[in-house]
């Protein structure tokens, strides 16, 4: 572990604002979530960016929501 | 009011210092569960609760407790058996299989609780009984779930495990959890699953099965049977 909290104090206060920023972005969540699902399903095959368009989706919600929460002050 | 002196043994030295406190007079021990430092036959009972999934040789770790019981002593455990966050296991591998092409383990390994029986009879340990019990907890999001295991002391801990965990997977396998797993109010499960264990250490007061071929009555006489009030049957 780092000899300051610096670093990780950064780290964590991203990851706290996690949940939030996931919340706005509900439904790239689902689409990405459904996606992998069908892969589950018999017959199918999960295999690595599958579902990489959906992901993207969901990638680029998620910054723009963090994006917001940061403007709104932090 | 049973109980007179009481021993606190774990591995973890903070694990010890943050206990509660108790009128019975406690000692705490600083002891690694597969070398128990005390002699043969020493006490009345041994309770283990959620935490023989982080001992390495559990085999050893069952032998040492029934050595250090007295006869007719009783061990009683709790353990977390291997359906145990099943939910969060299969989030994490789909969206790593998905993101990254691959998994690690994430989870500590558990149990089989038929192995479980055997791994009592093993050690030594007589008139078993093994239980299972599932409590499903609900949580807002997967990252609260993870947060709540990490204050639990319960983050993975393999030497094999990746140093890091991906925010691009982490959040990948959040939006596979809520999706494949949801509660209808939005939130989502997680399951633990946990063994219930009692082995005695032999002892001749102790009931045993009754020799085959020696049985007097037959279970299809069992409708017949009327037994009054106060009368204990066997």
């Amino acid at each position: 572990m780092s000899a300051n909290g610096a670093v990780w104090g950064r780290v964590r206060s991203r990851l706290r604002a996690f949940p939030e920023r996931l919340a706005a972005c509900g439904a790239e969540a689902a689409a990405y979530g459904r996606c992998v699902q069908a892969s589950t399903a018999p017959g199918g095959r999960l295999s690595k960016d599958l579902c990489a368009r959906e992901f993207e989706a969901l990638r680029s919600c998620f910054a723009a929501a963090a994006k917001k929460t940061l403007e709104g002050g932090c | 009011e049973t109980v007179g002196k009481f021993f606190q043994a774990d591995i973890a030295e903070n694990a010890l210092k943050n206990s509660l406190e108790t009128e019975i007079p406690t000692v705490s021990v600083l002891v690694d569960e597969e070398f128990l430092p005390f002699r043969e036959n020493t006490f009345d009972l041994v309770v283990s609760s959620l935490s023989l999934h982080w001992v390495n040789d559990l085999p050893r770790a069952l032998e040492q407790i029934h050595y250090v019981l007295k006869p007719d002593g009783v061990f009683i455990g709790a353990m977390f058996g291997g359906d145990t966050l099943y939910e969060l296991r299969c989030s994490l591998q789909l969206a790593e299989m998905e993101r990254e092409g691959g998994f690690s383990p994430h989870i500590s390994p558990f149990t089989a609780v038929n192995d479980l029986g055997h791994l009592l009879g093993r050690a030594g340990f007589n008139t078993l009984t093994v239980d299972t019990d599932e409590i499903q907890v609900n949580y807002p999001g997967m990252f609260e779930l993870m947060e709540d295991l990490q204050g639990m002391g319960e983050s993975n801990c393999s030497w094999n495990r990746k140093a890091l965990l991906h925010r691009n997977t982490m959040l990948a396998a959040a939006a596979v959890y809520r999706e494949m797993y949801r509660n209808e109010d939005g939130s989502v499960p997680a399951t633990y699953q946990i063994y219930y264990m009692i082995g005695w250490k032999y002892h001749e007061s102790q009931a045993r099965p009754a020799k085959r071929g020696s049985a007097t009555v037959s279970f299809g006489e069992l409708g017949k049977i009327n037994i009054p009030e106060g009368e204990k049957s066997q």
